[in-house]
């Protein structure tokens, strides 16, 4: 071989190479900079098992990714593929015309015994099916084994039990329940738990403006919060490090969603060991079994349905192979019924949500209107710094006058 | 004399022809005006692509219903304008704003000029003065994260108070509406007195020795001194700080975003805060654009009312 051949025949490889490296690359737009490692292993899991890598593209921050795709929504000129959230945003996303059913994609993944039928629902709107789970957390208890192990409780099975549980924890030195307002977003949490659990008919009713921020339900709800508070129960509002502090042993009931569990385990807990989960039990135990469901919905815009490479990579994700591989990488479940549970405490709930036939509730963050999110968490933040009626009164006064305002306008 | 001479040019004109005389004149004039466009046209491309069109793009935006995914091309008039009057949140982020931009004049200038005069030909006035100086290098964000847990209930402040008052010092510093703002404000002046200083510096270095030390012998006491020489000629560089610190208090953003995120109440929400949350949060773009036609409009008036003030001041001691 002449040289002017070898040169010829690197560039050619060279080219093909690169061809063949392109043609396979696709892209993952999101704003969950915490899961951006285990996303571009997943990314690289996808690449290894059929030839499309996903390169994942995180963006700082969610106010930032939002504006990204709200200017990219107005150029018409979307990603392939990205996350979004459910709820009122999800139906403006779909309503611009630029986001692809996915409908096909899950006919194929209720026929191979995938997934649910009925979560189907969950990401559909109008008639259509326009997002397949990035993850699917139910909100837990999460609680310190060793904590309930010294003072000899076991799981509470009735709201009853989670109060007897909640004193003698505090009698034995132990702060029962862990929350805060790190971040600004946490306020909803358990206002948002303690409805569910004593009216939820009242708390579907807050998100359509049919029920009042100061009504009897919401104000009884905040009685139990700023009881609960007045006897001690709560940690620190304050702190800055919620997981840390849960995983330091500092409060035995963390409520959070289930995507929880890798960051406790990554703090130094050990799922199933050192730290469990249950579902939190209605105060009318007539209510049915119930937990919050969250599940961020991965898309693909209309341009990345027709890349076939880009349909391959979502369609891999939502596989038994993807969503092991998205298990093992960050410690979520996106609900594929053929997938291994990423930890024992998501195994452990799965199986207690069949044997109660527990029903999913949508999250406040996604239910209350976009425009209320920021003000309404501030006013719960506002109150768990100073938990007493007074305070809840001002609080349930503010939010109602903002409710009503925006339910005047919409 | 003078007859004949322009007589004399008059024939001159003629001979050579008026006409292509002013022809040939026109000619340099378009030449050299062509010239001075082609030198100007990249920095004019520059400005207006990077700040004329963003600006007008913005004013342009505040007048249409661009809402999330929707209204972009949708005219609104003076809705988002009308929208402001009644919306309290704007009410309390402009008495806020208030607040900052009279804390961020005063404070940093009073100590700049206090730290400026103090550090003035003493032994070690580099190093003092760098390290006064070395906040204003790091990025706000970074001193905004730095000072949020200097702030902490179980932080540094809490831990110095607890050496000398009894029992645990437990002060939520940025949780308590009595010590949030004085808290962020003096973070700010943390970072902000070191550029403040500087510039000063410069200014008490150009002001000439002569009426300084004609006063002196004149029996002119030191704080004399000050008031009626130093601080006249002082007051350009006052004004250039005043400027500046204008600027920075009205569009005050990164340290109460970051020091303010888990404080519930509306004592952190300037105006520039209060219109990244409805663009950026809420995706209210045109109630957003509404809100940065009116903080470019009362900086660039104050900014004006400042320059005139100015003027007056320069008009007296002439």
């Amino acid at each position: 071989m002449t040289f002017k051949t070898k040169i010829a025949a690197a560039v050619l490889g060279a080219g093909a190479l690169w061809a063949s490296g392109a043609a396979a690359d696709v892209e993952l737009v999101h704003d969950k900079g915490f899961w951006s490692e285990a996303l571009q292993e997943m990314g690289d899991a996808a690449g290894e098992m059929t030839g499309n890598r996903i390169i994942e593209t995180a963006y700082a921050n969610p106010e930032q990714y939002k504006a990204f795709i709200y200017t990219s929504a107005a150029s018409d000129d979307m990603p392939n593929m990205f996350t979004w959230w459910t709820g009122g945003v999800y139906e403006d996303l779909v309503d611009t015309g630029q986001i692809a059913p996915l409908d096909d994609v899950w006919d194929a993944m209720i026929a191979r015994g995938d997934f649910d039928a009925g979560l189907r629902d969950f990401y559909s709107v109008g008639d259509h099916v326009y997002g397949v789970p990035l993850h699917l957390s139910r909100w837990v208890a999460l609680y310190n084994k060793e904590h309930f192990k010294s003072v000899g409780l076991d799981e509470p099975q009735t709201w009853e039990d989670l109060v007897e549980d909640a004193a003698k924890l505090k009698a034995a030195g132990i702060t029962p329940f862990h929350a805060t307002t790190q971040d600004g977003w946490r306020g909803f949490i358990w206002f948002q738990e303690i409805m569910i659990r004593t009216n939820p008919e009242a708390y579907a009713g807050l998100h359509d403006g049919s029920v009042a921020y100061d009504s009897e339900p919401v104000r009884a709800a905040f009685e139990i919060w700023s009881d609960w508070y007045q006897k001690g129960y709560f940690t620190d509002p304050r702190s800055n490090d919620e997981v840390a502090d849960f995983a330091r042993g500092e409060g035995a009931i963390y409520l959070i969603g289930d995507w929880a569990v890798g960051l406790v385990e990554a703090a130094g807990m050990k799922s199933g060991e050192d730290f469990s989960a249950f579902i939190v039990p209605n105060m009318d135990p007539k209510l049915p079994s119930s937990t919050i469901l969250e599940g961020a919905p991965l898309v693909l815009s209309v341009a990345g349905m027709k890349d076939p490479d880009t349909l391959a990579g979502l369609e891999f994700f939502v596989s038994v192979d993807g969503a092991n591989a998205w298990a093992k990488a960050s410690g979520n479940s996106i609900g594929n019924a053929n997938a291994e549970a990423p930890n024992a405490i998501v195994e452990k709930i799965n199986a207690d949500v069949a044997e109660k036939g527990t029903i999913a509730i949508d999250r406040w963050w996604e239910a209350v209107p976009a425009e209320l999110q920021g003000e309404f968490v501030a006013e719960f933040n506002r109150f768990m710094l100073d938990p007493t009626m007074d305070t809840a009164e001002q609080v349930m006064s503010n939010l109602q006058s903002l409710n009503e305002e925006y339910w005047a306008e919409n | 004399m003078a007859e004949n001479s322009q007589e004399t040019d008059e024939q001159l004109l003629d001979r050579i022809g008026r006409d292509v005389l002013l022809a040939q004149e026109r000619k340099r004039g378009v030449l050299a005006f062509r010239s001075a466009v082609m030198f100007m046209a990249p920095a004019a491309f520059i400005v207006s692509a990077v700040l004329l069109f963003p600006v007008v793009y913005n004013v342009y935006l505040s007048f249409t219903k661009w809402k999330r995914f929707k209204g972009y091309d949708e005219f609104a008039g003076f809705g988002n304008y009308e929208r402001l009057t009644t919306n309290h949140f704007f009410t309390e982020a402009f008495a806020n704003t208030a607040i900052w931009v009279a804390a961020s004049i005063t404070l940093p200038l009073l100590l700049g000029l206090g730290l400026a005069l103090l550090l003035r030909n003493v032994p070690g006035e580099g190093l003092f003065k760098t390290i006064i100086f070395i906040p204003r290098i790091l990025a706000p964000t970074a001193v905004a994260v730095l000072w949020y847990y200097v702030y902490a209930p179980d932080g540094i402040v809490n831990w110095f108070l607890g050496l000398f008052l009894p029992g645990d010092v437990d002060i939520g510093w940025l949780y308590q509406d009595n010590t949030i703002t004085p808290s962020i404000i003096a973070t700010f002046v943390w970072q902000s007195v070191g550029l403040v200083m500087v510039l000063i510096l410069l200014g008490l270095a150009a002001i000439p020795r002569d009426p300084i030390e004609a006063a002196t012998i004149d029996g002119a006491t030191p704080f004399q001194v000050f008031r009626h020489i130093v601080l006249p000629l002082l007051s350009p560089t006052i004004l250039v700080v005043t400027i500046l610190s204008v600027l920075a208090g009205f569009t005050a953003f990164d340290l109460l975003w970051v020091m303010g995120t888990s404080y519930p109440g509306q004592r952190t929400l300037s105006l520039a805060v209060f219109m990244y949350f409805e663009a950026f949060q809420k995706g209210s773009w045109a109630f957003g654009s509404a809100i940065a036609v009116v903080i470019g409009f009362v900086v660039l008036s104050v900014t004006w009312i400042q320059a005139l003030l100015q003027n007056h001041i320069d008009k007296m001691t002439k």
